[in-house]
């Protein structure tokens, strides 16, 4: 094992990544230009990257690694003098991923830069590609040998994208594929929203925090409801929108990671074995619906035309390239049941979509009544139950909303918002989620990357409802754009007493 | 109607003074400011914060950083200036905007000229305006702090500059006042980037082990930064005084020159003139080349107290570093 180095103490020493090669395939791509290299060119100015630090572009494009270089430049607007100097030694291959000759240059070229830079052997291997790929590039790589540390105490790490998988089925068997080549330790799952601050914030909250912890559980909590809004449309997406819905695209992934964070007892360490395995543990008690049960438990909506943020907007079906007769998912909403000790009883109701009035994600945690209101009912008309709303984007922060007496003779009573913003608490600016995704890769910590085991997880909860939307008879409520869902969604709690709350 | 708060800069929302007044006036005039503003959103200050000038242009210098400040980190901020004549007491008291990221919050700012023996009381004037559950951090913006100085007592952590040491000499003080408190060093901070460059420069397992073989170490600089600089590197690497080099500069630059197994490798950290960017490079003879460039953070007051104020704890590094620097200080100037 490297000895430590004895400068790094108390510097970001422990944050900081060690030497190593990034090898981006789907370098060409958007989202190689629009994610990564922002999120490289922060990490090199936040100086987290080693000296010995070199990305290697792998795609079809015939491109030289000037060309490469010049793209990746143009891809960071009003980058300083260090992404200058630190794209002068990008190097790129081009070639087909099914063709042995690509992985035969791509590993001329790194063991190149091992030796002028001393990045000791180390790789990490980004997919950022179609999930088609992903099976084919991972076996090359092993068959080059690269799939194994160059040197000993070295490195190799796979990193992909999601989705993983289309369904249950092929999640597993694109695990058996990656296995086949690389261990679980070594591939790291991407899921972003899992690299965003506030969503981080959630074990913060939940597990730094006293006053917290005690009350989140059935004998306080009435129910649940998070949110995971868009107010923009499928765009040019509609091709691959087509093949995955709101089910596959959001829920399976983004919104069961939320909810597994919300709903997880605590970890014993907040390190990639402690909160993973929590996770999954929460996962595990979410409840699989039964093919009878989807009906009353999820509805599946789709936008129509309508007004978002002052625009008119069309409907799904007359986006660029669906159909008429299209009755994919651009929208969900579940009650979900979370049954263990903590949760039994305690519904927790989710929803997501395409073209809702605004962008955002929250969580938000209402409160039971008091056992007993001692102020008459006119005096109390303003009083809500308590709520408690964690804010992940984009004004992230916390807003509790609670009872205060109305200034005045009378005893009025009436609910006040009291917000907490982070922003307005901390200087430092929080990094992008790629931009800590991408360190912690570099770093060989996966704590905040999906295990297997989640994903497997995540998809058994969807399966059912995948099954049920599957079927062309399974009503598609029509809502329309600037709205908040459709009415099926609002009957799904009125049904229960309660009301979704208006973020 | 609620006062707008304008984006970006910190602006004032309302304002009081008064001459020859007493604490519960100053006290009493804060309390009126901020009840009489229809305030759309919460106090969220995070420290008291004391800065203490000689100077009045310093003052006013070091007040404006806090404005500035106030947008990313906000406090009650309290300046005071000590001035001979009567005694007495003047204050100005202000209400601050700031919109940050699309919130808007809002501080005070509190000026106060102390005359007469009072100023040599400052803790028992500064008691009453410090923030319930907050730390307190008193910053001697245009001079080192006198060891026994009652508001070191009173404050969590004291801020100061080491380029403003003037004399050598002076690293005794400050080793004073760290033995005692909570020391915070603007050079230090600002030494950040040159640390952390060299530091990465021996990352990986073909850098690394020309740590252990380190023949002479470099520092260029300033008195005060470059004494901190060398004491660092010293008390680290555990390197002998003798190996350790200070030459005198307009900008802060290192070079270590290490073996391992027989190749000698250069290591140098060093700003170009006129630029503000650092340069790190290495070169191993035989061997691995490489260099990298990183932008100096802004230059401003404002980002270096920012800095510094991110964590009001002891910095044991820091404090080794500060005796390394005497020892070292003690060889050059016996």
């Amino acid at each position: 094992m490297e000895p430590e180095n004895p400068l790094a103490a108390g510097l970001a020493g422990d944050r900081h990544a060690p030497p190593c090669v990034l090898v981006v395939f789907g370098a060409s791509g958007d989202l190689t230009s629009r994610k990564l290299m922002p999120a490289i060119e922060q990490l090199a100015q936040r100086r987290l990257l080693s000296t010995s630090f070199a990305v290697v572009g792998v795609a079809r494009t015939e491109w030289s690694d000037e060309d490469f270089r010049a793209r990746m430049r143009e891809a960071v607007k009003d980058a300083g003098p260090e992404w200058e100097h630190l794209t002068s030694r990008f190097r790129y291959v081009a070639g087909d991923y099914a063709e042995a000759t690509t992985f035969d240059a791509l590993s001329v070229v790194l063991d190149e830069l091992d030796d002028e830079l001393g990045t000791a052997g180390n790789r990490v291997f980004y997919l950022a590609t179609v999930p088609g790929v992903f099976a084919g590039v991972a076996k090359a790589l092993g068959d080059r040998g690269l799939a194994q540390p160059a040197t000993e105490g070295g490195f190799a790490r796979l990193v992909i994208e999601k989705p993983f998988g289309h369904d249950l089925e092929s999640a597993r068997q694109l695990d058996v594929d990656l296995h086949a080549v690389f261990t679980e330790e070594q591939i790291y799952r991407i899921d972003h929203y899992l690299g965003k601050e506030t969503v981080q914030n959630l074990l913060a909250l939940r597990f730094a925090n006293a006053i917290f912890e005690p009350i989140w559980n059935r004998r306080y909590v009435d129910h649940v409801q998070i949110t995971v809004s868009e107010s923009v449309g499928v765009g040019h997406r509609g091709g691959f929108y087509e093949t995955a819905g709101a089910l596959r695209d959001i829920v399976q992934n983004h919104m069961m990671q939320v909810l597994a964070l919300t709903v997880m007892e605590p970890p014993v360490t907040i390190d990639a074995q402690g909160i993973r395995d929590e996770k999954v543990k929460a996962l595990r008690a979410i409840d699989v619906l039964s093919p009878e049960e989807v009906a009353d438990h999820v509805v599946r909506g789709q936008y129509d035309g309508g007004w978002v943020e002052g625009e008119e907007v069309i409907g799904y079906r007359e986006e660029e390239g669906i159909s008429d007769a299209s009755v994919t998912d651009t929208y969900v909403a579940m009650r979900v049941r979370v049954d263990n000790w903590r949760w039994a009883g305690v519904p927790f109701y989710v929803r997501t979509g395409k073209r809702l009035p605004k962008r955002l994600t929250e969580v938000a945690m209402q409160f039971r009544e008091v056992p007993h209101l001692p102020f008459s009912a006119g005096l109390a008309k303003g009083l809500g139950a308590n709520a408690l709303v964690l804010r992940i984007q984009p004004d992230e922060g916390i807003t509790l909303r609670f009872g205060a007496k109305v200034p005045g003779q009378a005893f009025e009573v009436r609910s006040v918002s009291m917000d907490f913003s982070y922003g307005a608490a901390f200087m430092e600016e929080s990094p992008e989620a790629y931009e800590r995704l991408l360190l912690d890769a570099m770093m060989g910590d996966p704590t905040l990357f999906i295990r297997s085991d989640e994903v497997e997880q995540a998809w058994k909860v969807c399966e059912p409802i995948l099954s049920a939307f599957a079927d062309p008879t399974f009503p598609v409520a029509r809502y329309e754009a600037g709205t908040w869902g459709p009415d099926a969604a609002d009957e799904l709690l009125r049904r229960d007493g309660r009301a979704w709350r208006r973020p | 109607m609620a006062t707008a708060v304008g984006a970006g800069a910190a602006v004032v929302l309302a304002s009081w003074s008064g001459q020859s007044v007493r604490v519960p006036d100053v006290l009493a005039a804060l309390e009126d400011i901020r009840r009489s503003e229809p305030l759309p959103s919460t106090r969220t200050s995070v420290l008291t914060l004391v800065l203490l000038a000689d100077r009045a242009e310093e003052a006013a210098r070091a007040g404006a950083a806090l404005h500035e400040l106030g947008g990313r980190h906000p406090a009650r901020a309290i300046t005071v200036r000590t001035e001979e004549g009567e005694p007495g007491l003047d204050a100005e008291v202000r209400l601050m905007g700031a919109e940050v990221a699309g919130t808007s919050l809002w501080f005070e700012d509190v000026c106060l000229t102390v005359r007469g023996p009072a100023g040599d009381h400052l803790d028992s004037l500064l008691e009453p305006f410090t923030l319930a559950e907050l730390p307190m951090v008193a910053w001697f913006v245009d001079r080192l702090p006198d060891p026994d100085d009652p508001v070191l007592r009173a404050a969590d952590a004291v801020l100061v500059d080491a380029r403003d040491l003037g004399e050598v000499e002076c690293l005794a003080t400050l080793a004073d006042v760290a033995s005692s408190s909570v020391l915070l060093d603007l050079s230090w901070v600002r030494l950040r980037p040159w640390r952390e460059q060299l530091a990465a420069l021996f990352d990986g397992p073909a850098l690394r082990p020309f740590l252990d073989g380190v023949r002479s170490i470099e520092v260029s600089g300033k008195t005060g930064p470059s004494h901190l600089l060398a004491g660092w590197l010293s008390s680290r690497l555990g390197t002998p005084g003798r190996f350790v080099h200070l030459v005198e500069a307009e900008h802060v630059g290192v070079h270590i020159v290490a073996e391992h197994e027989g190749r000698t490798g250069h290591f140098e950290v060093a700003r170009p003139g006129g630029e503000r960017t650092v340069r790190a490079s290495v070169a191993i003879e035989a061997g691995p080349r490489s260099d990298s460039v990183v932008v100096l953070p802004e230059a401003s007051p404002a980002w270096g107290v920012a800095e510094a104020l991110s964590d009001l704890g002891r910095d044991p590094i820091y404090e080794q570093s500060l005796d390394a620097a005497l020892s070292i200080a003690a060889r050059s100037h016996p």
